[in-house]
């Protein structure tokens, strides 16, 4: 977690999530890349975060890539937030005795079935063996996970609509990784709703 | 003696031999005036020592100053980056301001240059309590040595004083890296000194985390003839390029320029503001080159 | 103790890396070649683990060859790399990883972009404009954060990389020469980074006099196939 710093921070809104993460990829102290995204797409509905040991991001984002897609060709329709999230969790404890250095967090919003007609906004988060944590409002990750926790703790709301919560994360996000040596060098927010995903890179503290 | 580290435990150094006069009557020298605690050779004696049987190892079981065990609980606030040259026109001092426990960002507005007095500047690198303490400690040796010889202190013997305050210390975990900067009778100089005692004379040293990556800049632009804005400009840039590159350092650049009539504070400049001026800065010279060679090619292709 | 650089240009890539190979203090060779030629337009400079270093090229280079006689084309730099870091990061949870760091510099013909990336022996991998392992991570990135911009020409590059080098000559305590390539769209070229102007000799000397033989010559199979 140390070696190569990061962090992801999600958010529940009123029909909406909100996922964010820094770009950095270090080496300890050193900066190597201010374009390293963490935050990746399952469908436009889902995402997901890997905060953690860089090598691993690649590793499992590989790896959840083609599970997905198996899940995909076998099922014939899109994998829910929930199921992605059991994925995501027994991908990671099938390596218990020798885990990713990684703390996946989730979001995205289920498609209304006729079962669930009005289905809630998702995030979840997971430790490195795949512990499932389901928050209500919302999830932290990665080397700045304490700052991130003091910081949403004040600013989150419930029913916050789409751009009051990419204020909210983003505020929350940059002010979090300000006080984080090892997150930061730029940041990117995806803000989920049922008919768009809105993706911007935010102008951060680069030192 | 009336000072205060006379009142803690007396600590005899290892390496300091058993010296007579130091148990002579202090009235035997007239007033002690401030520097009871001073031994000959400008060490001092009476700081407190935990009581254990290794005061060193104990520092560095419940630290992380020593290095060698960088988990510890307690962390001692570091990471920096300085640095100081000589040119034509003085000394340029500049720093960052960042302290870091651990990966945590303690504060962003530490001021890392100490003003000894109106001609001495100490750079800070390490661990934050040793330099402000010791070289606060200088300060007041330095001012003394001016009531008690009718003239300021040179820069080399200022740090001298310094440098044999912490040799009598080494090896117990001080933690300093530190740049003794100013205008005496000689003209400019700066001395760097540091926690292993070494003492170097210099036109130009960084120090700290950052300091490797200050280098790579100020080395390349470095001359003796700049003029005072292009030093001053050089100094800046090069704590923006290490704030940049180092995760321990940042935040904002406090700049000191060191004359004949003593050191003026330049500014204190933010540095992430700053970065992103020089990269809109790269990118404009840049359009406006490509910009000029095609004017300038079009002639030429008439000629052909 | 080494040390290794790469930057993009406009139409090129610059890979440099020091020659010294040894046994702890000692130095035991100033002019060992710590770069390989991976391809036609892929190459890549590498450190680490004496003994490691050399196995894990090799083992890279001959699986870029077996690519490229299987399928008649050279794999793509971006394709590259995503197997050499998938390598590193199986070889690390293994009984015995590879401990290799890497810059990965390519030309990718058909889109005619330079690539760089920057690879450690975890397998993290970076795609970067510039980079830097070993001992010039730390004195010369700060150098080409300054003095690299986008789309430089040949001798603007080669000037950045002059100061890099320079600058860990005056800072590093071990001394240390260098060798450098340059891949363009005419394949890879050996650079005399010493001389005082090395794209005017390089540019006054036929194309094929400074190419560096690739490993894989593009194959003579007639007809047959897609070439890139």
């Amino acid at each position: 977690m140390e070696l190569n710093g990061g962090s992801v921070v999600a958010m529940i809104g009123k029909d909406c999530v909100a996922i964010a993460s820094d770009l950095r990829l270090g080496n300890q102290a050193v900066g190597i890349a201010s374009n390293f995204d963490k935050v990746f797409p399952v469908n436009d509905k889902l995402y997901y975060g890997l905060p953690g040991l860089a090598t691993d991001v690649y590793t499992l984002r590989e790896h959840l890539r083609f599970r997905v897609n198996m899940y995909r060709m076998k099922e014939e329709r899109e994998i829910t937030p929930k199921t992605f999230t059991h994925l995501v969790s027994s991908t990671l404890y099938e390596k218990r005795f020798g885990p990713f250095f990684i703390e996946p967090v989730v979001a995205g919003l289920p498609t209304p079935t006729e079962l669930d007609p009005h289905p809630k906004p998702f995030i979840s988060t997971m430790d490195t063996i795949g512990c499932i944590t389901t928050p209500k409002d919302f999830a932290v990750a990665g080397t700045a996970a304490d700052k991130l926790y003091g910081v949403a703790e004040g600013l989150w709301e419930p029913d916050l609509e789409p751009e009051d919560l990419f204020e909210t994360v983003s505020q929350t996000l940059l002010n979090a990784v300000d006080r984080d040596a090892l997150s930061g060098w730029g940041a990117v927010v995806h803000i989920i709703t049922q008919d768009k995903v809105i993706t911007r890179t935010l102008r951060a503290r680069m030192d | 003696m009336n000072s205060v580290l006379t009142q803690l435990q007396p600590h005899q150094s290892r390496l300091e031999e058993y010296d007579e006069l130091e148990h002579t009557d202090a009235a035997a020298w007239g007033s002690m005036a401030g520097f009871g605690n001073l031994s000959r050779t400008g060490g001092v004696q009476g700081m407190s020592v935990p009581r254990v049987s290794d005061p060193t190892a104990f520092l560095d079981l419940h630290t992380d100053n020593m290095s060698s065990n960088p988990e510890a609980k307690i962390k001692i606030a570091h990471g920096t980056t300085t640095l100081a040259f000589k040119f034509q026109g003085g000394v340029i001092v500049a720093v960052d301001s960042r302290a870091t426990a651990g990966s945590y960002v303690a504060s962003g507005t530490v001021k890392k240059v100490i003003e000894i007095n109106k001609f001495l500047l100490g750079t800070m690198a390490g661990g934050a309590a040793d330099c402000q303490y010791w070289e606060t400690y200088l300060g007041m040796q330095c001012r003394l040595y001016e009531l008690r010889n009718k003239e300021r202190i040179s820069v080399a013997a200022a740090s001298k004083i310094l440098s044999n305050i912490v040799y009598q210390y080494k090896g117990m975990g001080l933690s300093m890296g530190t740049m003794v900067c100013g205008w005496d009778k000689t003209g400019p100089q700066i001395f760097y000194v540091d926690d292993d005692g070494q003492r170097l004379k210099g036109n130009l040293f960084s120090v700290g985390s950052g300091s490797t990556f200050a280098y790579g800049v100020l080395d390349q632009g470095y001359r003796w003839d700049l003029t005072d804005e292009e030093a001053q400009e050089l100094g800046r840039r090069s704590i923006i390029a290490a704030g940049h590159r180092d995760a321990y350092s940042g935040n904002t650049c406090n700049l000191y320029h060191v004359k004949q009539e003593g050191w003026d504070f330049i500014g204190n400049y933010d540095v992430n503001e700053l970065w992103y001026e020089y990269e809109n800065k790269k990118k404009a010279d840049r359009e406006i080159a490509t910009a000029s060679a095609a004017a300038a090619a079009s002639p030429m292709a008439v000629e052909q | 103790m080494e040390c290794s650089f790469g930057l993009t240009g406009k139409d090129y890539v610059l890979l440099c890396s020091d020659m010294s190979a040894g046994r702890s203090i000692i130095r035991m060779k100033s002019d060992e070649n710590k770069i390989k030629t991976l391809g036609p337009h892929l190459a890549m400079a590498y450190g680490g683990e004496p003994g490691d270093t050399n196995n894990f090229a090799e083992y890279v280079e001959r699986n870029m060859r077996l690519y490229h006689i299987r399928n008649h084309y050279p794999l793509l730099p971006e394709s590259a790399s995503a197997w050499i870091r998938r390598t590193l990061a199986e070889s690390i949870r293994s009984r015995k990883p590879y401990s290799v760091n890497l810059l990965l510099a390519g030309y990718d013909t058909t889109t005619t972009k330079p690539h760089l990336y920057w690879i450690d022996y975890l397998g993290t991998k970076a795609v970067v404009p510039y980079a830097a392992h070993g001992m010039g991570v730390y004195v010369s990135l700060s150098t080409m954060d300054k003095w690299w911009f986008n789309d430089m020409n040949k001798r603007e590059g080669v000037d950045v990389l002059k100061k890099c080098i320079d600058e860990v000559k005056k800072r590093i305590t071990v001394h240390f020469n260098f060798n450098c390539i340059l891949i363009d769209k005419d394949g890879i070229h050996h650079i005399d980074i010493e001389s005082e102007d090395p794209i005017t000799e390089l540019e006054s000397q036929q194309p094929k006099e400074t190419l560096v033989d690739a490993p894989n010559p593009p194959l003579d199979i007639g007809n047959v196939g897609v070439t890139a």
